[in-house]
């Protein structure tokens, strides 16, 4: 009891820190919300009111309504969706490659390909665009996903990973007669999954929140991701015609998936932030 | 004898034919498009940062090192540049000893540690086009919620995004507010990996809180912060979407742009591929010049292992 009671001072100043620190931080992902369910008058009385009068749930659907969202979801799903399964199967195959099949000179090509981390993607901005309008890529889901599936980072990931596997077990596999195909199915991925799950979910997190290059690469309202179509929304609101609840409503619906994906994978998710960088 | 042997060769010669044509053909999906969207555009930068084109004329007109001529003298240049240094500066510092502080509290043992976690990566994970809305809101001098403590104090709240001296520290809030949530995840895995006994016995033989911080505690975090400041810088200079959705580089044009966004705003508002990609290759070598000069201060400064 009284040893109870000195624990919870000790540590009362640590609770405080920890709330505030919290609020800080929550504090966009608290009010994204709380304006979401206000009307538009409420929004914009001063000084603010912080707790909705009444909730205004039905702010969910007129968001949804004032601009093809329905079609931008869509959008972002097939870029992130299709983006990262590319960019993972690309570099599973790559690393694989370089970690356990033998060819000379691959340390080599395994160097040209990490090297190219240090260049920034904004660099390939205006060649890359140049070189898809030539192919009349603009606009399409093609122009949206190939440019980015090469990458260097999974490479890197998956190769730290393969590398590390047991010899012992891959010989035995090559004396039984099976080939590389069927080593990196039955044997490497399945020994891989975490690394594997942490990496596809790095790729996902990265196409879903992509700006630049689909501002770049698209002009019709149709093939429009997620993240531009809040900035389009966000034209309308400066031109007031659509309000600023609104606009927290589809920011919010925005950011659903991958908050309720991070919830619940968040080990995964840490994982993955943290492997390529702490391990190199 | 001899032709056993020489079979067994040959057998052995076409097997490791056999693992090269299987290396080829596992590295060439991500190989062609490595040539294709990475190498191919580089070389191209180059040529192209020797032309001046407006994307429309058929022919690029070859202009030398014109390009990089006008950039020296171009106010806009050593404008967005400065604007890009200061945010990026200003963001790693303060996002590196509010992460620090951070990474403290969340290590501590207490209820309900998961869901603090949780809160406090998830600016990270956040769609940042989605976040700088939201940003803009609560820097808002009427409808945010800054205003309810300045109506309370009869004050009147800075306009944070129509204020030139303020827009650049607005971008800035924003971009401390993301990258502690990414570095408190780094210095939180160091903490978990510092060995406790060093600091149990440290704290027997009396050292006081500052002193365990500095003799323990930041030589342990040498590397953490090391990787975190040329990450936090290399993530900075890139900063886009903010000033794309608060700002746009205003209220009046370059005054809160960044080196990114201004390069957008040559070669697609503008047109002007050439100068663009003049202004691109600048960025690369800084880039490279940033990510030199941290390694040589830490290769003087930081206490690997130990």
């Amino acid at each position: 009891m009284n040893r109870g009671r000195i624990f919870w001072a000790s540590r009362f100043p640590v609770y405080c820190a920890l709330i505030c620190a919290t609020l800080l931080l929550g504090l966009p992902f608290f009010w994204m919300v709380l304006t979401s369910l206000k009307s538009a008058q409420e929004v914009a009385v001063y000084p603010p009111r912080w707790w909705p009068q009444t909730l205004l749930w039905a702010n969910y659907a007129e968001a949804w309504s004032s601009a093809p969202f329905a079609r931008f979801y869509w959008n972002s799903i097939v870029v992130a969706c299709a983006g990262a399964a590319l960019q993972i199967n690309g570099a599973l195959l790559m690393a694989y490659a370089f970690a356990i099949i033998r060819f000379p000179g691959k340390t080599l090509l395994l160097v040209a390909v990490i090297s190219t981390m240090i260049v920034p993607e904004e660099m390939k901005l205006v060649p890359n665009f140049l070189l898809l309008n030539k192919l009349g890529w603009i606009d399409t889901y093609a122009g949206l996903i190939v440019p980015g599936i090469a990458q260097a980072f999974p490479v890197f990931v998956l190769h730290q990973q393969f590398r590390q596997l047991p010899g012992s077990l891959i010989e035995a596999a090559k004396a039984d007669g099976a080939g590389h195909g069927r080593i990196l199915w039955q044997i490497a991925i399945p020994m891989s999954k975490p690394v594997l799950t942490a990496t596809a979910l790095v790729a996902l997190l990265g196409q879903w929140n992509a700006y630049l290059w689909p501002l770049v690469i698209t002009n019709s309202s149709i093939m429009r991701t997620l993240p531009l179509g809040l900035a389009y929304l966000r034209k309308q609101a400066e031109e007031g015609s659509a309000p600023w609840n609104l606009l927290m409503a589809a920011a919010v619906f925005s950011i659903v998936p991958v908050v309720i994906l991070y919830v619940f994978a968040q080990k995964q998710f840490v994982e993955g932030i943290m492997r390529g960088a702490l391990k190199g | 004898m001899t032709t056993h042997a020489g079979g067994q060769f040959t057998r052995r010669w076409r097997k490791e034919r056999r693992e090269w044509m299987t290396f080829l053909l596992f590295i060439l999906p991500n190989a062609i498009l490595f040539l294709v969207f990475t190498y191919w555009p580089i070389c191209y930068s180059f040529w192209l940062s020797m032309t001046d084109w407006d994307l429309l004329r058929p022919a690029h007109a070859y202009v030398g090192f014109a390009n990089y001529r006008e950039l020296v003298s171009d106010p806009s240049f050593w404008r967005v540049l400065r604007n890009t240094l200061v945010y990026a500066g200003t963001v790693v510092v303060l996002a590196q000893v509010c992460a620090f502080l951070l990474a403290h509290l969340l290590n501590a043992p207490v209820y309900g540690q998961g869901i603090f976690r949780t809160v406090a990566f998830l600016p990270h994970v956040t769609m940042t086009a989605a976040a700088a809305l939201v940003w803009v809101l609560l820097l808002h001098p009427q409808y945010g919620p800054l205003s309810s403590v300045y109506s309370m104090l009869a004050l009147q709240g800075p306009n944070w995004l129509e204020s030139s001296g303020l827009a650049l520290a607005a971008l800035i809030v924003v971009g401390v507010w993301k990258e502690t949530a990414f570095a408190s995840l780094f210095f939180l895995a160091g903490l978990q990996g510092m060995p406790r006994e060093s600091f149990e016995a440290a704290a027997l033989d009396g050292a006081g809180l500052l002193a365990r911080l500095r003799h323990l505690t930041l030589p342990l975090m040498g590397p953490t912060i090391f990787f975190l400041a040329i990450t936090g810088v290399i993530a900075a200079t890139k900063t886009f979407d903010t000033v794309a959705i608060m700002t746009e580089g205003g209220p009046v044009y370059p005054a809160s742009s960044m080196y990114v966004y201004h390069l957008y705003v040559l070669a697609f508002r503008e047109y002007r591929a050439g100068y663009a990609s003049a202004f691109a290759l600048v960025f690369f070598a800084i880039t490279i010049g940033v990510v030199l000069a941290q390694f040589r201060f830490a290769l003087r400064r930081v206490h690997y292992g130990e």
